[in-house]
């Protein structure tokens, strides 16, 4: 059993005390971890709906399965971390950097990444019906076997796969 | 202050928003889209009642439940820049006035462009920007005059504000002027 709970995981979040902890399951819907230093943690299946990361770190995190509708990932750095299966439905991803990031079987319907910045990202089997990767930076992204119908008005798609 | 949003997928998956001074119990129901029942579910397993109505813009998707949120809170003030919405008389506001929702003072800031009648209402950290700013987006316009007058309200009225207020817009997910400021593709 985790000795973390919602209310010591929102007042340490800033302090690097919870990087590389393992809070999976634990319910952070409407959390308020804003600017929080989560490198490396374990979020698997968990319920993150509307939590609020703005300019949170979350490098090498692994969210498989978690539960992000209505996120606010803006401006967080989430490279290389692992966003397999997660429901990230109609996410604030504006300016998020995801380096490497996967998002394979995610679903990003109506998700916000504009001005993202997915160089070398995985998106594969992901749906990203109507999201929104205006001005995002998507060079060697792979979208092959992604579904739906995304807006890449000005978004840099150099090697990008699709 | 206590938040809750509602999301209407069917009304063009436009927000609304119960508005809560924690302190006193004040509660203002910010748009209208529609008057989902989920809203006063929730109003009467948390014990509230609204005392105010506001509507940040004349559009279909946020003014067409007013009818039926007025039967169900009764007299109630409805406040908009505009003097009536679905046949309802308003209590009309103008940029630089304040409202008190219990302790809480919010001021109106005009932020046309997605409309001519487009208000924000700022709260301490909190801002209600209706269809003006999104979350990296505005608002759609319709003429090349528009939407500058779109842009630079935003840059005069909203970017202004600290950098950690959050934005509670009329579609889409939460979002902070910070983020806004340096990422939104509509101004970088």
């Amino acid at each position: 059993m985790s000795e973390w709970t919602r209310e010591r995981i929102e007042a340490e979040a800033r302090t690097g005390a919870l990087e590389g902890a393992d809070l999976s399951g634990i319910d952070l819907s409407g959390a308020d971890l804003s600017h929080a230093k989560l490198d490396g943690v374990r979020l698997d299946n968990t319920d993150l709906t509307r939590a609020i990361l703005d300019f949170a770190s979350l490098k090498h995190a692994s969210l498989k399965g978690a539960q992000c509708e209505l996120i606010v990932l803006g401006g967080a750095d989430v490279s290389e971390a692992d966003f397999t299966n997660a429901d990230l439905r109609r996410a604030n991803l504006v300016g998020t950097k995801g380096h490497g990031t996967i998002f394979d079987h995610a679903d990003l319907y109506y998700s916000r990444p504009g001005s993202a910045d997915f160089t070398n990202a995985s998106f594969k089997s992901a749906n990203v019906q109507r999201a929104i990767f205006r001005k995002a930076i998507l060079r060697e992204a792979d979208f092959s076997s992604a579904e739906g119908q995304a807006n890449f008005e000005n978004a840099d798609t150099e090697g990008m796969v699709r | 202050m206590k938040i809750q949003p509602f999301l209407l997928e069917d009304t063009l998956e436009v927000n609304c928003y119960v508005v809560t001074c924690e302190e006193t119990h004040a509660t203002w129901l910010i748009d209208c889209g529609a008057f989902d029942p989920r809203i006063p579910a929730y109003l009467e397993a948390n014990h509230l009642a609204l005392s105010a109505i506001f509507i940040t813009h004349g559009h279909w998707d946020h003014v067409t439940g007013l009818p039926d949120a007025l039967a169900y809170a009764g007299d109630i003030p409805v406040y908009a820049s505009a003097p009536e919405h679905e046949g309802v008389k308003t209590t009309q506001i103008k940029a630089g006035e304040t409202l008190r929702l219990g302790n809480h003072e919010g001021v109106i800031r005009h932020t046309p462009g997605h409309t001519p009648d487009g208000v924000s209402l700022i709260f301490p950290g909190h801002a209600f920007t209706g269809d003006a700013l999104f979350c990296g987006s505005v608002g759609g316009t319709k003429t090349p005059e528009t939407y500058d007058q779109q842009l630079t309200a935003i840059r005069t009225e909203l970017f202004p504000l600290p950098g950690h207020t959050r934005v509670y817009s009329g579609h889409g997910p939460v979002t902070t002027i910070a983020i806004e400021k340096q990422f939104n593709p509509f101004f970088t």
